[in-house]
């Protein structure tokens, strides 16, 4: 009995923890193009080791994060982004 | 009329290359896109870069970005030859645009033109 009623305050009373709603940079601001000649840009969705960062850490809407992907795989064929980061 | 196909490459060419050595490839690759009927709109000249990891022992490059229009096969000669050519070492071919006019490009050449002269008299002012 004393445990069923604890089940349901956490049940009505989820914990909701602080977060900001992200935004995908791609679409607040158009003049930022996903190009794999910019390694400038897509130099910041990926981590010091090279890795493609993911959009829930991001923000990045899906369409620019399949775009994203594809120009940084582009820019490491020409050797304009790293693989791999030791 | 008879559409084309609307192409871009980048390739990347050996940084220990004599300047006219390096003249010569740029020529040799256009000839090939226009021997091919092929029409050069853009030729971009990056420089020396550094690169991202080291291709065959180099550290930097050339950078030489090549926009044209061509028929279908024309990629498929550029690529055989870039394959063959020990100076380039690193190269992409990217098709843009599936059907243009090659008439309405050629007005795009000086529109380009003018862009680039825009953008350089911008960045000048900044």
């Amino acid at each position: 009995m004393e445990a069923n009623k604890t089940n349901k305050t956490q049940q009505t009373t989820p914990i909701r923890p602080y977060y900001r709603k992200k935004i995908c940079k791609f679409c607040a601001d158009k003049s930022l193009v996903i190009d794999y000649k910019r390694p400038d840009i897509l130099k910041n969705f990926i981590t010091e080791r090279g890795k493609i960062i993911p959009s829930r850490i991001s923000g990045t809407c899906s369409k620019h994060q399949r775009k994203l992907a594809r120009e940084i795989k582009k820019a490491r064929i020409m050797a304009l982004l790293p693989f791999v980061v030791y | 009329m008879k559409y084309m196909r609307y192409y871009e490459t980048l390739y990347l060419i050996r940084p220990d290359l004599e300047p006219e050595e390096y003249k010569s490839v740029i020529q040799k690759y256009n000839k090939i896109i226009e021997d091919n009927e092929g029409i050069i709109t853009k030729v971009e000249e990056w420089g020396k870069r550094e690169l991202a990891y080291e291709v065959e022992k180099f550290k930097d490059g050339f950078y030489v970005l090549v926009r044209f229009c061509g028929d279908a096969d024309l990629p498929e000669k550029l690529q055989r030859d870039f394959r063959i050519d020990e100076r380039v070492l690193k190269f992409i071919v990217i098709k843009l645009k599936d059907k243009v006019n090659p008439e309405e490009l050629k007005g795009e050449i000086s529109d380009e033109k003018s862009k680039d002269e825009e953008v350089k008299a911008k960045d000048g002012s900044k």
